[in-house]
């Protein structure tokens, strides 16, 4: 019930923001616009394309889209939890809720509004590319359509509370340093995409699909790729629930514990034990 | 009946290895106002945190027994004006209300109609669709206070309600704080201004480094100290007052003086014994105003602690 009213709040305020505006029509339209008056100078380049691409080239441009926009709504909630603790809101919504409730509403909020974001620009690049080569949905299987949702609900959400994670531990936003690159590890797999798309099935490939912060990236790719059996699909689904959870609860003890630090950002040790001890301490 | 709705036992809280809270512990109960008192930096915000449910002590409880609930779903229950003032600035004043009132458990619509309510009687219905940042300081203050009292709470923490607003709406502030009082709500009013204390606590708790300094009716504290303020005006020559048995502290300013009667030198003695070469032309005897109290005992205790 509560929970239901911070999700609402969060995405309310969220898609209304002028920012969210911008990067979801704006930046579509313009590049449109930009490819199209592009293309009309040069007829030929409208002719390149004949064949379908193979699903492989869709995983990638989903997993693409999928890490622009979860960057995007990240970026959103590691600003919402920063702008939260410096507005002094915190302590208003803390006596009413726990930090673990605004941590999910927020994560849930800011998600479902990035994926509405991401869902304009999939429409947009369907719409854009369809232009240029006969680009096809037909070649995606009910396996697809069934895990590829999947990986992207649980990807946006893994990347947001990561975010919302280091979004606690900053004390303000000009603060980021080496605390902000621990929202690009998700992005690692995608700089390898072309080795996991040719070797699907080699052993590292495999155990990268099963570790949380990878697992949407290289999973997306695999089963575009056709080589994951459905109980290494079904195990990484898990796992990569478990770290949304992880996550999430580590954002809000960081944060619940973040509140009494004035001035300091923690050190690498002590986030580590507020994120084990079961309270603030 | 038992009209205790919140029970403090011994909370301790460290941060860092320094002590916050040393064992505190009190009680709020229904149709009362605690003044809760402590010098900058005593424990006072962690011990309003720690009662909120925002912190988990690390030794002691809490219980607060509200309609028979007990447990995380008193967090309903409870309201909370913080002394660090914050509201979603860029979110017009109804809305955000409507949300604060929701994640107290309230209905939307019910929401909506009680945070109205509540405008309405600090005039600030004209500006519910303006964003809260656009509000002068003292409105966004009635609006914070709207926001810990909206869902009408059992127990309801006010930290320094009355900064920043004008007399006329601290004793509008007041009139209202009352009114919750006597309808049944526990307080726990935080405060600098003594004399607003005074005004309206039934019992106060003093904090100093995170422990009990005092505890008990204004009543009680007031005559802990057996002490009395003396203030007269008069003619002749006040000096030979200072002779007088139980004087301390004697101030003599052109025709008025001041002196303090210590524990144990009756007000009665004092005026008996009054020389009869002064001449008396106003004259009060009073008990020592809470600001007084307040500061020599942290005085004291810092003292003792260098």
């Amino acid at each position: 019930m509560r929970l239901r009213s911070v999700i609402r709040w969060e995405f309310l305020r969220t898609i209304q923001s002028k920012q969210f505006l911008i990067m979801s029509l704006l930046i579509p339209a313009v590049v449109a616009v930009a490819i199209f008056a592009a293309t009309a100078a040069d007829k030929g380049a409208q002719q390149s394309l004949r064949e379908p691409p193979p699903p492989f080239v869709v995983a990638l441009i989903l997993a693409t889209i999928l890490f622009m926009g979860a960057f995007l709504s990240g970026v959103m909630a590691l600003y919402s939890v920063v702008k939260e603790k410096q507005g002094r809101v915190v302590e208003l919504v803390l006596s009413s809720i726990s930090a673990q409730e605004m941590m999910a509403g927020k994560v849930i909020g800011l998600g479902m509004a990035g994926l509405i974001q991401v869902a304009v620009w999939a429409a947009a690049a369907y719409f854009i590319a369809g232009r240029f080569t006969p680009i096809s949905l037909a070649g995606l299987g009910p396996v697809h359509w069934i895990t590829y949702p999947l990986y992207f609900v649980l990807g946006f959400m893994l990347i947001a509370s990561i975010y919302a994670a280091t979004g606690a531990v900053m004390k303000d936003v000009q603060s980021g340093g080496a605390t902000g690159l621990v929202g690009l590890v998700p992005y690692i797999p995608i700089m390898f995409s072309a080795f996991i798309i040719e070797n699907p099935n080699h052993l590292l490939v495999r155990i990268a699909g099963f570790v949380p912060p990878f697992a949407p990236s290289v999973m997306l790719l695999r089963v575009g790729a056709g080589a994951a059996p459905a109980w290494e699909i079904g195990l990484s689904l898990a796992s990569l629930a478990l770290g949304v959870f992880l996550t999430m609860r580590f954002a809000a003890r960081v944060f619940e514990i973040g509140l009494l630090m004035y001035g300091k950002s923690p050190s690498l040790r002590e986030l580590w034990r507020w994120g084990r001890a079961g309270r603030a301490r | 009946m038992d009209r205790t709705a919140l029970r403090v036992q011994g909370i301790v809280k460290d941060f860092d290895g320094l002590r916050a809270v040393d064992g505190i512990s009190l009680e709020a109960n229904r149709g009362e106002i605690l003044g809760f008192l402590g010098p900058n930096g005593a424990g006072k915000t962690t011990s309003i945190r720690i009662i909120l449910g925002i912190f988990e002590p690390d030794e002691g409880g809490i219980s607060i027994r509200i309609g028979g609930l007990t447990g995380r779903l008193v967090k309903e229950r409870t309201g909370y004006l913080p002394e660090e003032r914050g509201l979603y600035s860029d979110a017009k004043v109804l809305d955000a209300l409507v949300y604060f009132a929701e994640l107290k458990g309230l209905r939307r619509t019910d929401a909506r109609q009680r945070v109205l309510r509540w405008l309405d009687r600090f005039d600030l219905l004209p500006w519910a669709d303006k964003k809260v940042e656009k509000l002068s300081k003292g409105m966004q203050q009635k609006v914070q206070f709207v926001a810990s009292v909206a869902h009408e709470p059992d127990l309801l923490v006010l930290d320094e309600p009355f900064s920043g607003l004008d007399p006329l709406h601290q004793d509008l502030l007041k009139d209202v704080v009352r009114e919750l009082r006597d309808a049944g709500a526990a307080i726990l009013l935080s405060a600098h201004q003594m004399n607003q204390v005074e005004e309206l606590c039934d019992r106060v708790f003093l904090i100093n480094r995170g422990r009990q300094v005092f505890y008990g009716t204004l009543d009680e504290i007031k005559s802990r100290d057996g002490e009395h303020v003396v203030r007269l005006r008069f003619e002749g020559s006040a000096e030979p007052l200072a002779a007088l048995p139980g004087v301390e502290n004697l101030a003599i300013d052109g025709d008025r003086a001041s002196l303090r009667l210590g524990r144990g030198a009756s007000p009665d003695a004092f005026v008996r014994s009054l020389p009869a070469a002064l001449t008396v032309r106003e004259f009060s005897v009073t008990r020592p105003p809470l600001h007084d109290i307040f500061v020599r005992a942290i005085e004291k205790e810092n003292r003792e602690a260098a």
